[in-house]
């Protein structure tokens, strides 16, 4: 299982050079059935991630381009008379794919954004008062430009909240930007991965991420963790229990990856940034800082032994 | 112009104004309507600007309305360095401040003055009720406070419970200072509205005053023993003596009066004690009569600071009583005392003086006795007797005609106190034995439980007094020969009939809520015996009763401690309920080996994980890692792999291991002796 998850690592690697960390992430993020929310500025390889991930692990890929004049229908899909048959056919969206890449979800309207976003959570469509069932995983891969560029609509505090992690990519080192230089096509190595898992062997690994144990000391200082989020006068807002919880099982797939039976504190704060950094609000006067910033403090603050 | 910041949240300023309410609403009663109205149009003004209908006055319309003010204050009130107008000058500029209300810092302005207000409210009333209601005040005031910060502090339930939270938090302190801070003496005296209407016994006396006082069951006397308590047939608290009678009307007569050049022993002034000591002590709270004299047994002195005694036996204050007033007193029965027993011609012209004429009747039969040569005791047996043969005692007399004291003793027969002691006096001065009417009350309602005497206004009793040569004054009571159980068992049960009739309700007979009267006026006592009268000679008392003596370094002791102890009881609970349940063994082993590692020069942080602290001994203190290492690798196992084996590993790694010396006992595998680098 660990080489095999290390394999898909390095095999990702390859066409994301040097983000090894984030690879993870996303990994994690998948293992634990959740959505993963990317922000960063365009051609940062977040399409790239997306791609690769849906080719090592051999899910079916669709990709949708968020533009402002989008509507529901055009992602769940539309229900259309066919005159031959005589009768209404549904043809189904992009969102009937098991790895949807929702490039720039920011760019849409709300009520096109909200269509997804519920599909997200409730892992099913209903179209003409039918309920149709997503493949299964199903897994989507949200962009968004950072919130300051023109023509945007920012995803509500709810909305983001179905989001188990929200990362960024960032700059490239310059090792990795230099490799990139002088190496092939990306495009072209990302055609040539080759699945490394069949959709039984995935379901079995997110099965194995709820068998990862927490001990009485970990589950301590998550709900220490938790408990500061909602005391401490710096967030306005602290983690929900559907955040708490989000935490845990990012924790455990993280664990999960690099190989370990049981939880440890660092997996805890491995994940932390990505699940708590979107979920956690400042007061109201901004003075402590963005969530990314709050959880750097929540981490420094919180004791890991003992309160 | 105030910056945006300091600008009045617009929540706020209706709490203002109801804590301007809450602290006018006492006044308002005395106040006059003009200032209630002006309150109500400036509240009226400063809410249409709120509404932003209006502007806030300018400074012509201001100073008019100051000089508007003024001049209704100057016509209002006569006398200026009074408290009236000074309340209501302080109830004025709150009304104008309104007008003005802008900034946040005009808002405490305004509410600091609610607090002065409602506390000038304790100069009329000090009664628990009032208590209660300045309490009341001080909570919404405070919660106005709390609401200054606008929208969600606003909120009614929030800023009140906040209020409230604050204000239970300063209860221990504001009792330490109500026990602790020096009683300073009235600074300066208040001039208080004497015009009010005296109450209860009244320095005259003429047919039917008694019966207004039957007819009122407020308290007049609570009395408090120390020592024995007097037999009910003694309980005779003097308050006038009525020397001087025109034929309708029993009053002081002139010279007895200290305004009019009574002669009064003020307390203080040198005197001569009688030999033996007193009978009876105690201490009489007297409700507010706007009176001077005071009520006493025969023959008094107090000690009490503006209390004199008269020549007639009485107890004077120097001004009179306005609000309830407390003083002890001491009492030598007559017969105890063994001072020179001679009355000066002035007093026996004085007690032997009658009107020119009228009553006929009653001179000749008193004439009578004076003629067949009886003494004093025996002419007073006589009439007496005369009287318990047959007469009766009611509260309903008929009218009496011109010669009341003939139409009484021989018409009507009908009377209750006045009469008996008035015909009574008048018949032994015609029989030139000198006597005197005396007014006061007499009995009183033992109340068991706080064990003092509540002596009511339907105690108000009249009786007699006569001079006996070589014997001084004795107390003769006429009533008692009529009707004893009016001496023994009070009026209640003399007059059961009409007692209380006129009474809307007959309240009396119902004896569960004369029991609940009883227990109020309890409480009542209790409140101004512990709260009301704690002047600086209880203060004293107290502090020498707790602290043994009083000296500045008991007292910081006295302060000190308690604030101590409440301190560590406070840190106490943070650290017990901080503390929460025990660790598991494992994280306390851990935290062992981190202390002695903090010992060794290199602390782990709190956000530290357990592999990121031991890369960081790695780095920096490479000796130790191995160890560390290992210790690190057993925690994460015992802590998070829940694996007992490494939990008595990691304990047996910890015992064998200290840092400092990293000396591990019985192995050499690890190195041994290996100095540590510090």
């Amino acid at each position: 299982m660990q080489k095999l998850i290390s394999a898909i690592v390095a095999d990702i690697g390859k066409v994301l050079l040097g983000k090894d960390h984030q690879v993870k992430l996303a990994l994690a993020c998948l293992l634990s059935r959740g959505h993963l929310l990317i922000e960063d500025l365009p051609g940062m390889g977040k399409t790239t991630l997306a791609h690769a991930l849906a080719q090592v692990l051999g899910l079916s890929y669709k990709r949708v381009q968020f533009t402002s004049d989008m509507l529901p229908a055009d992602i769940l899909g539309v229900s259309i008379f066919e005159r031959d048959s005589g009768q209404f056919r549904f043809h189904e969206g992009p969102v009937f794919s098991q790895l949807l890449l929702a490039d720039e979800i920011n760019r849409a309207s709300p009520k096109t954004q909200s269509a997804l976003l519920e599909a997200m959570e409730e892992r099913q469509v209903s179209v003409d008062g039918e309920t149709r069932p997503l493949p299964e995983p199903f897994f989507v891969i949200a962009t968004q430009n950072p919130l300051h560029q023109s023509g945007t609509f920012s995803l509500p505090e709810s909305q983001l909240d179905r989001f188990l992690m929200r990362i960024s990519l960032g700059y490239p080192t310059r090792e990795a930007e230099r490799a990139l230089f002088l190496g092939a096509d990306p495009r072209a190595q990302l055609q040539q991965l080759k699945p490394r898992v069949d959709v039984t062997a995935l379901k079995k690994m997110q099965g194995l991420v709820g068998q990862v144990k927490a001990s009485e000391s970990l589950l301590d200082y998550l709900e220490r963790l938790v408990l500061h989020t909602r005391q401490s006068p710096e967030c306005a807002v602290g983690l929900s229990p559907r955040g708490a919880l989000a935490l845990l099982h990012a924790a455990r797939a993280w664990a999960l990856i690099h190989g370990r039976g049981h939880l440890l504190p660092e997996d805890i704060q491995a994940v932390l940034p990505s699940v708590a950094g979107h979920r956690l609000q400042s007061d109201s006067h901004g003075d402590w800082g963005d969530g990314t910033q709050l959880v750097e403090r929540l981490m420094r603050q919180v004791d890991i032994i003992a309160a | 112009m105030a910056n945006q910041s300091e600008l009045l949240p617009r929540e706020s300023l209706l709490w203002i104004f109801a804590a301007q309410f809450a602290a006018l609403l006492p006044h308002f009663a005395q106040l006059p309507l003009w200032i209630v109205c002006a309150w109500a149009f400036a509240v009226y003004w400063r809410l249409e600007v709120f509404r932003g209908r209006r502007d806030l006055p300018g400074r012509t319309v201001k100073l008019l309305v100051v000089g508007l003010t003024v001049a209704g204050l100057a016509l209002s009130y006569r006398r200026w360095f009074a408290l009236e107008p000074m309340v209501a000058l302080l109830a004025i500029s709150f009304t104008l401040k309104n007008l003005e209300l802008v900034s946040r810092r005009d808002a405490f302005l305004s509410l600091l003055l609610a607090y002065f207000v409602a506390a000038t409210l304790f100069v009329y009333e000090q009664t628990i009720p009032y208590a209660l209601y300045g309490t009341v005040c001080v909570v919404v005031v405070t919660a106005a406070l709390a609401a200054q910060l606008g929208h969600f502090s606003a909120r009614p339930r929030r800023a009140l419970g906040l209020s409230l939270r604050l204000l239970a938090q300063a209860v221990p302190l504001m009792l330490l200072l109500f026990i602790v801070m020096p009683r300073l003496g009235p600074l300066w005296a208040v001039p208080q509205n004497n015009s009010g209407t005296t109450t209860g016994i009244s320095d005259s006396m003429t047919p039917g005053d008694f019966t207004r006082l039957s007819k009122s069951d407020k308290p007049a006397l609570r009395i408090a023993f120390d020592g024995p308590i007097p037999p009910p047939e003694q309980r005779y608290w003097r308050g006038l003596v009525y020397a001087d009678f025109d034929g309708r009307r029993w009053s002081q007569g002139f010279g007895v009066d200290p305004r009019e050049g009574g002669v009064v022993r003020w307390q203080g002034r040198e005197q001569k004690l009688p030999e033996v000591g007193p009978r009876y002590r105690y201490r009489v709270i007297q409700e507010a009569t706007n009176n001077p004299w005071l009520f006493a047994m025969a023959r008094p002195i107090s000690d009490t600071r503006g209390v004199g005694e008269t020549a007639d036996d009485r107890l004077l204050k120097k001004r009179p009583v306005y609000n309830r007033f407390a003083y002890d007193v001491r009492s030598w029965p007559r017969e105890t005392l063994t001072d020179d027993r001679e009355l000066s011609d002035f007093e026996y012209r004085r007690y032997l003086q009658l009107p020119r004429g009228g009553n006929p009747r009653t001179r000749a039969w008193a004439e009578e006795f004076h003629a067949s040569g009886l003494g004093a005791e025996e002419i007073s047996a006589h009439v007496l007797k005369y009287f318990n043969r047959s007469f009766t005692y009611t509260l309903k007399p008929p009218a009496l005609g011109a010669d009341s004291i003939d139409d009484f003793l021989f018409g009507s027969q009908q009377g209750f106190c006045e009469h008996f002691a008035s015909s009574y006096v008048f018949t032994m001065r015609a029989a030139g034995v000198p006597a005197r009417v005396v007014a006061g009350y007499q009995g009183g309602e033992w109340v068991e439980q706080e064990e003092y005497l509540l002596v009511r206004e339907y105690d108000a009793h009249a009786w007699a007094e006569i001079w006996l040569p070589g014997r001084g004054w004795q107390r003769v009571d006429p009533t008692a020969a009529v009707s004893p159980e009016r001496i023994r068992d009070g009026l209640q049960s003399a007059a059961a009939d009409e007692f209380m009739q006129d009474s809307l309700l007959q309240l009396h007979r119902i004896s569960v809520l004369n029991r609940l009267r009883l227990e109020w006026d309890m409480i009542n006592y209790r409140w101004y015996q512990t709260v009301v009268s704690f002047d600086s000679d209880k203060q004293e008392n107290l502090l020498k009763k707790l602290l043994g003596e009083v000296s500045p370094l008991r007292l910081a002791a006295f302060i000190a401690v308690p604030v101590a102890l409440a301190l560590t009881g406070m840190l106490l609970w943070l650290w017990l309920s901080n503390r929460g349940r025990r660790l598991p063994p494992a994280s306390r082993l851990y935290q062992k080996f981190c202390r002695r590692m903090a010992r060794a020069g290199i602390a782990r942080r709190p956000g530290e994980a357990p592999r990121d602290f031991a890369r960081r001994v790695g780095i920096e203190m490479p000796a130790l890692a191995p160890m560390v290492e290992r210790i690190t690798a057993a925690f994460e196992r015992a802590a998070y792999g829940e694996d007992p084996a490494a939990e008595k590993q990691l304990r047996r790694l910890l015992r064998q291991w200290s840092p400092r010396a990293n000396f591990v006992f019985g192995r050499t595998a690890d190195g041994g002796r290996i100095a540590t680098g510090e």
